[in-house]
Order: C-alpha cells, then sequence, then structure tokens
C-alpha cells in the first residue's frame, strides 16, 4: 500500500483522470473531495462490505419451499392471515 | 447442457439463456456463470451459478413488491452494460430468507441489472440513499401475524 501525508487542499492523482483532493480535516474526520469520470464507481467502502456481506447471507443453503413463500405472499396481499 | 445444482439436482439448461456477470456478483466476484430458474406460479426465481452447484439466490422483480421501485442507472452502469436503451434491462433483487420466512428481506439497494440482449449483467450499487439493503418485504403485523400462527402450529403438533 502507498502511504502519503497530505496537507488540506493537497490531492493525489491516480491514474489519468481520478483526482482525490483532502477538503478538510476537524478531530478525526477527513473530507475528501473525488474527482473521477462518470465511468468509475466511488463508494465508502463499508458500503461494498455491507453488500458483499447480504449477498453472503442470501445464498441459497437449505431447501426454501417456494410455495410456502407464495402462500405466505399471497395471503398477505389478500389482508388477512 | 447439464448442469449439477445442489437444490435442484442436475438439470437441462440452454446454454443461450447462461447470464454473463462479467464482474460477479459482490462477495463473489469469481462466479461469473448463471441461469435464472424460474418457479411455476410464482415471483420468485432462482439465480443458478453454472460454475459452482452450491451457489444459487432467490430473486424477484422489485416491482412486484413495490410498485414504484425505480432503478436510476448511473451513466457508467448503462456504458458498462451496453444498453441502449432502458427496455433492453431487467432488473432483479435478491431476496435473504431466513429461518422465519416472514422476516425475508429484499437488497433493494443492490439489484441485479440485465441486459437481455447480450446476456450480461452485473449488480449495481444505487447510492440515492433510497432504498435499503434489507427491505422487509413483509410488515411488521404481517410478521407479528405469522409468528403467532407458527407459534400456534408448533403448540397443536
Amino acid at each position: 500500500m502507498l502511504v502519503l501525508t497530505r496537507k488540506i487542499d493537497q490531492s493525489i492523482v491516480i491514474g489519468d483522470n481520478i483526482k482525490i483532493i483532502i477538503v478538510d480535516v476537524r478531530g478525526d474526520q477527513v473530507k475528501l473531495g473525488i474527482e473521477a469520470p462518470k465511468d468509475v464507481s466511488v463508494h465508502r467502502e463499508e458500503v461494498y462490505e455491507d453488500i458483499q456481506q447480504e449477498n453472503r447471507r442470501a445464498v441459497v443453503s437449505r431447501s426454501i419451499n417456494i410455495d410456502e413463500l407464495n402462500r405466505l405472499l399471497n395471503r398477505s396481499k389478500n389482508g388477512g392471515c | 447442457m447439464e448442469l449439477n445444482t445442489k437444490r435442484f439436482g442436475i438439470i437441462k439448461i440452454d446454454p443461450e439463456e447462461i447470464i454473463n456477470f462479467t464482474q460477479g456478483i459482490y462477495g463473489f466476484e469469481d462466479y461469473h456463470r448463471y441461469v435464472i430458474i424460474n418457479h411455476k406460479d410464482s415471483i420468485f426465481s432462482f439465480l443458478q451459478s453454472v460454475d459452482e452447484s452450491w451457489l444459487s439466490f432467490v430473486i424477484v422483480m422489485p416491482e412486484l413488491l413495490q410498485p414504484d421501485y425505480q432503478v436510476a442507472l448511473e451513466a457508467k452502469y448503462v456504458k458498462e452494460l451496453e444498453l441502449e436503451d432502458s427496455s433492453e434491462g431487467q432488473v432483479y433483487v435478491i431476496l435473504t430468507i431466513p429461518e422465519r420466512i416472514a422476516e425475508m428481506t429484499a437488497n433493494l439497494q443492490a439489484p441485479l441489472v440485465i441486459n437481455k440482449k447480450r446476456r450480461t449483467a452485473r449488480q449495481v450499487i444505487l447510492m440515492d440513499g433510497k432504498y435499503q439493503t434489507r427491505h422487509n418485504v413483509f410488515t411488521e403485523k404481517q410478521r407479528s401475524a405469522y409468528e403467532k400462527q407458527a407459534q400456534k402450529r408448533a403448540k397443536a403438533n
């Protein structure tokens, strides 16, 4: 991992067209500005991790009774139980 | 071609039906090829990996759970999936179904977008904060009603 130290208003350039700017530093929070082309995704890491974790939890690991799911859904559509 | 699956045993699929998730699915980035197995008379389908027999997900078209669900696809996704217009895209969401099935949730924040014509797909992350990763399919009222019924049935047995 490349570790660089920057001050407020300084920036880092990645590749040809991604720029990260240190906008503000307050206590333990750093505000970053990101300039990147529209076709590059930028997300907080926790978002990726949350989705990875949810996908893993969603893997079918036991016999799911689709008929039971249907019944439950239909019952709830009809308002009653 | 024949496909070995944990859920369905050995099944026959048409290779033309295979969908290629170019980046895989988050958490399963190494697996790219899937087929959709529809269940008769049900809105629920299975997304079955062609490469790993144990890997499958229950999926559903989100507008069937939430009629006003809208995916505003960012330009980068439209470009990557080569979607020429929105009618070429098919959206599904992955469901997490726990033991207490009434507690099931839908990942509305990270839907699957499929280019029907090219048979390519990817999982996209919606960033407008409107949708949750774990959206309860059933309301709290429905869930507690189901729970009460389940308890009654357990007592009766």
